[in-house]
């Protein structure tokens, strides 16, 4: 019994520690061809130095910008317009497709 | 507040070779020139604002970066905790934006507005450009 109720709180603790629904990269690249396309590229190696480049950033970074954009804590006027539209599962989407491609952005500098 | 990095962590400096002094020599005739050719009225020994940053003199700066930036999957610690973001091979334009921001407080990040505080527009341009570029490509992306 008390091998029972433990593996019953093991197993509700590890479904609880597993992170909220994975993202989804296609919808993020759906989203990030509607929206974000246009200045940061598609494959996110933006070709204008005013916008950064994405591709291989760190996901939860992308998102805390973009959450930060939409909640009005860092100004851009272009960038405030751009996140929002953008629903909390919206953004997880395009942060995990960003980064998940193929990066110039290193942590070390050549 | 950034961690501090142990010793062996720190990446060793480049060799300075004369071929590299000599390009760097070359270089800043050019930059004075071009700075006195655009901007007559400027201040003799002030570098023109418009002048591009020197990756070897940012490489002397960053102290206050590299012990968050440059350590793969670093994270911050307060206000929220994320992945400090990945600046090598970043653009050196939004580089130099993105820490006047923080410098005018325009953009609020604690550890960011203390560590932008203190750096002058050149000492911004050098990081970026050593950060955008590294020390062994001379020509801005």
């Amino acid at each position: 019994m008390m091998r029972a109720t433990m593996s019953i709180l093991l197993g509700a603790a590890a479904v609880l520690a597993l992170p909220a629904a994975a993202a989804d990269l296609s919808a993020g690249q759906a989203k990030a061809k509607e929206v974000c396309q246009a200045c940061h590229g598609l494959d996110g190696n933006s070709t204008t130095a005013d916008y950064p480049k994405l591709a291989g950033q760190y996901p939860d970074y992308l998102a805390k910008a973009l959450r930060d954009y939409q909640a009005g804590r860092r100004k851009n006027p272009i960038m405030g317009g751009m996140a929002a539209p953008l629903t909390a599962k919206d953004i997880d989407n395009v942060a995990a497709y960003y980064a998940a491609q193929p990066a110039v952005l290193s942590t070390k500098p050549r | 507040m950034p961690a501090m990095m142990t010793q062996d962590e720190v990446k060793p400096r480049m060799p300075m070779t004369s071929t590299y002094l000599m390009s760097m020599l070359a270089a800043a005739c050019l930059l004075c020139t071009s700075a006195l050719a655009q901007a007559p009225a400027a201040t003799p020994g002030t570098p023109a604002a418009t002048a591009g940053g020197d990756p070897a003199k940012g490489r002397e700066k960053t102290q206050m970066c590299e012990g968050c930036h440059e350590i793969p999957g670093w994270r911050t610690a307060f206000p929220e905790v994320y992945h400090v973001p990945k600046i090598a091979g970043q653009h050196e334009a939004y580089i130099v934006a993105a820490l006047k921001a923080y410098r005018s407080g325009e953009r609020s990040h604690p550890s960011m507005r203390g560590i932008a505080t203190p750096l002058s527009d050149q000492d911004i341009a050098n990081l970026a450009a050593y950060y955008a570029r590294g020390l062994t490509q001379t020509a801005s992306k």
